[in-house]
């Protein structure tokens, strides 16, 4: 069976990841001197609580080309075909670096690495439809074929209360045309070309939600969602009640904005993403 | 990772680990590079300094960390390419003279070094400007100078320095007006700091990772708006030709041919021995330039540089950087603080309307067809230019939509309606749409004394009219009028209460307003300075 990796900027579960078979590699977040594995050396609520209470900004990094490297190796003991989906390239060098860890394997193994051009619940329905695939037997090129016809068809729209992370991050991409507004907002971005695109300026959180339902809702079939909160477990619950009737329970994905990815965008970001039918 | 003594073995080795991350940070340099000319070459000019200088660097050299520098200098001397080439060649000839007869140094050296080295950039620039590299490197110089109290470790001395770099290249728009107009660092304080960065990654045994990962360029302290990206490329003055060349001939004099440069061109830097002399300068006749050379020695490593043309690769990257959208918007509006926030919600070509709201069909039509789209919404904020914005559609070949805002709290629900995602189509739709959820109260003083539905008014009393159309409050105070305004338009049914205060009010006033309407209402409240005639508040309730 073809294996699934991706890195822990999908915002998968770890149950889901058990579940489904897929490797997680995670990122690093870091503050100051301390440096701690995406979901591994640090919870999702212990990163938040972090966030919130340290004088120091965390930062992120990613993971080494020898980590990949060794993941893939312990891999190739159990199967002949790897498929790698990362987080796009514009928020990180870990596309190439999983591409180095993969030229570093001796073993006999065909990998292939396929950028996302996504990252968070975009990334992970991408992700899970690929590990689907595997389980249901398909082989590597017909995953790789599917993954990358997915990648269009994979859509995210998170609703920010500041785009002070993103800046800090250096990743305002082009949403930096909601930079600078002297009137408060509440945007909404999506991602575009594999960079953060300014989607819609909201008044206040109610119309940002209210924009992120309606963004569901002008889809013709959907295949899967995704949705997920940082610190906000409530509205998260509410936004979850009022998709439920456009979206079956068993493809729609509750998850928690992770640490490497919370670092950018901050405690109170809540976010869907559709992954549209073929 | 040797920190006690460093020889001339690391020294070639930490610039060399440098250079490879400044390598990789050079096309996010070139995009930022907006001073002294937006010709978009810092990073690739530094980059190429940089390999120049390491190449000097032969491997028979004799190992002292003084050889090492000196060739560093010389290299950067010979192969300086563009101003921040040249102002990174006058670092190294400084730090090659604080290193002299060193064969190995450690960090206090090293701290000396970079003092003298920021001295000597510093003195070889004509006009020296804060908020460029040579702050950066004035900075990270005076932490390696203070850390060497502490300590004389290269790693630790070093590791100050860069972090000072850090910090003040995150400074340089709040130093440099034209920075933070443009929304960015300083390019070549970027550059300075990720060569110093790359330095110190090599002494912490982490080059490595140069090779997988990417400088992220400094982000500014504060929050800018991206100005300069967001205008259409508009004909800006010529800049010339940056000319450079390298000098040599017996007995020159650098102070004395600095001088006779000096009204020959801008941003002029003129420095070297008395053999051999780089001379940098942005002039309209690169001829003259050379022609005055000449009298002195020979010339060589020659470079002339059209900078306009550079300046529209420039500008065509920079369109690149910023959401593309095919609709195009101008907006008529009245008051420096409503051009302010206009301006900060993005692009936009104001048309100002005057102590009256009322341009002319021309002046609306000229906006119209100046704008960088065929496809154009309309917004005429006042209910006097609807007819006029209507004749424009008949007056251009391009695709026009006026969307109907009757005022200003309307105009804005619009702009901030609009999706870089959707054409003009969608977008007008969107428009509209959000248009109408917003109603307008406007303050203003009674001409004379009248009664009118059923308000008694009197002249210079305070009056405020609900969407453009009903006096529905009149007091001698403000506040008074606000509050009962709010009151009879349903400001209970808001959810966000949105206070524009005009040019004779008072900000305290405005301020004091919206804490009362904060007491009495759920809504949420911003005080926001319009500065428009006419209207002492104009009130948006959404």
């Amino acid at each position: 069976m073809v294996k699934i990796v991706t890195d822990s900027c999908s915002d998968i579960t770890p149950q889901l990841a058990r579940e489904l078979g897929i490797t997680v590699v995670p990122l690093y977040v870091q503050f100051g001197n301390e440096s701690y594995r995406d979901n591994v050396d640090l919870t999702t609520e212990e990163f938040y609580h972090k966030l919130e209470t340290s004088k120091i900004h965390p930062t992120t990094a990613t993971a080494s080309p020898a980590h990949f490297a060794q993941i893939f190796t312990e891999l190739a003991e159990e199967t002949k075909e790897i498929v790698a989906v990362t987080l796009s390239q514009k928020f990180s060098a870990i596309y190439g670096t999983a591409l180095q860890g993969k030229a570093m394997v001796k073993k006999d193994c065909r990998i292939e690495v396929i950028d996302s051009q996504a990252g968070a619940g975009a990334q992970m329905l991408l992700v899970i439809a690929a590990a689907k695939l595997a389980q249901s037997g398909a082989g590597l090129g017909k995953i790789v074929e599917s993954v990358k016809k997915a990648v269009p068809r994979a859509h995210v729209r998170m609703t920010f209360d500041t785009l002070e992370y993103l800046r800090r991050g250096g990743r305002v991409g082009k949403a930096q045309a909601f930079l600078g507004s002297l009137l408060k907002v509440n945007p909404v971005l999506g991602i575009k070309d594999g960079e953060a695109f300014p989607i819609a300026r909201c008044r206040n959180r109610a119309q940002a939600v209210d924009f992120l339902v309606d963004f569901v809702k002008g889809f013709g079939p959907i295949e899967s969602v995704a949705i997920e909160d940082a610190t906000t477990p409530e509205e998260l619950e509410l936004l979850a009640q009022r998709l439920k009737d456009l979206v079956p329970a068993e493809h729609t994905y509750r998850s928690k904005v992770s640490p490497v990815v919370g670092t950018h965008v901050g405690p109170h970001v809540l976010a869907v993403s559709v992954l549209e039918a073929l | 990772m040797k920190t006690d003594l460093a020889d001339g073995q690391t020294l070639k080795e930490m610039f060399a680990s440098g250079t490879a991350w400044l390598e990789k940070s050079a096309p996010d340099i070139n995009a930022i590079n907006v001073f002294p000319v937006p010709d978009g070459d810092t990073g690739t000019n530094m980059m190429l300094t940089m390999q120049y200088a390491l190449q000097e660097v032969k491997p028979s050299s004799d190992g002292k960390a003084s050889s090492v520098a000196k060739s560093l200098a010389h290299g950067a001397l010979m192969g300086a390419r563009g101003n921040s080439g040249v102002i990174l060649s006058q670092f190294f000839r400084g730090l090659a003279k604080g290193l002299d007869s060193k064969a190995s140094f450690d960090g206090e050296d090293f701290a000396k070094a970079l003092a003298g080295a920021a001295q000597t950039a510093y003195k070889g620039v004509s006009n020296p400007i804060e908020g460029t590299m040579l702050t950066v490197l004035k900075d990270a110089s005076r932490a390696a100078k203070e850390a060497a109290k502490d300590s004389h470790a290269l790693i630790a001395i070093l590791g100050a320095a860069v972090e000072s770099a850090e910090e003040s290249v995150a400074r340089t728009p709040s130093l440099l007006p034209v920075l933070k107009d443009a929304g960015v660092v300083d390019a070549g304080g970027q550059g300075l700091y990720v060569l110093l960065d790359g330095a110190l990654q090599f002494l912490k045994g982490e080059s490595q990772r140069i090779q997988y990962r990417r400088p992220r360029l400094v982000v500014a302290e504060t929050e800018l708006v991206p100005r300069a990206a967001r205008r259409p490329a508009q004909l800006e003055t010529p800049h010339g030709y940056c000319t450079n060349f390298i000098l040599e001939g017996p007995n020159l004099d650098a102070g004395k041919i600095e001088k006779g440069l000096r009204k020959k061109g801008q941003s002029l830097i003129v420095t070297g021995d008395d053999s051999l002399i780089r001379v940098h300068v942005h002039s309209f006749k690169p001829g003259e330039i050379l022609q005055y050379a000449t009298k002195f020695g020979n010339l060589h490593e020659i470079t002339i540089n059209n900078m306009d043309d550079q300046y529209a690769q420039f500008i065509k990257m920079q369109r690149q950087r910023m959401p593309q959208a095919d609709v195009a918007i101008v907006a008529v509006a009245a008051g420096d603080g409503f051009f302010e926030l206009l301006n900060s919600l993005g692009n936009i070509i104001i048309v100002p309307g005057g102590q009256t709201m009322n341009p002319s069909v021309n002046e609306l039509l000229q906006a119209v067809q100046s704008a960088p789209s065929d496809n154009i919404i309309l917004l005429p904020n006042n209910k006097n230019i609807m007819s006029a914005a209507s004749q424009i559609q008949s007056l251009t070949t391009k695709n026009l939509k006026v969307v109907h805002t009757r005022n200003m709290p309307q105009g804005i629900a619009a702009f901030l309606a609009f999706g870089y995602d959707m054409n003009l189509e969608q977008n007008g739709r969107a428009m509209e749409k959000a248009i109408s959820r917003v109603k307008a109260v406007e303050v203003t003083r009674a001409v004379r004394t009248t009664r009118i539905n059923g308000l008694e008014v009197k002249k210079g009393q305070f009056l405020a009219i609900l969407n453009d159309e009903d006096p529905i409050a009149s007091n001698d105070k403000a506040t008074d009028v606000v509050l009962e305004a709010l009151g009879k338009a349903g400001a209970d049914k808001a959810g966000i209460i949105t206070i524009y205060y005009g040019v004779e009010t008072k900000a305290a006033e405005a301020e004091k307003i919206g804490q009362d309407i904060r007491d009495r209402y759920k809504a949420q409240v911003e005080v926001v300075h319009g500065g428009q005639p006419h209207y002492s508040y104009t009130i948006s309730l959404e």
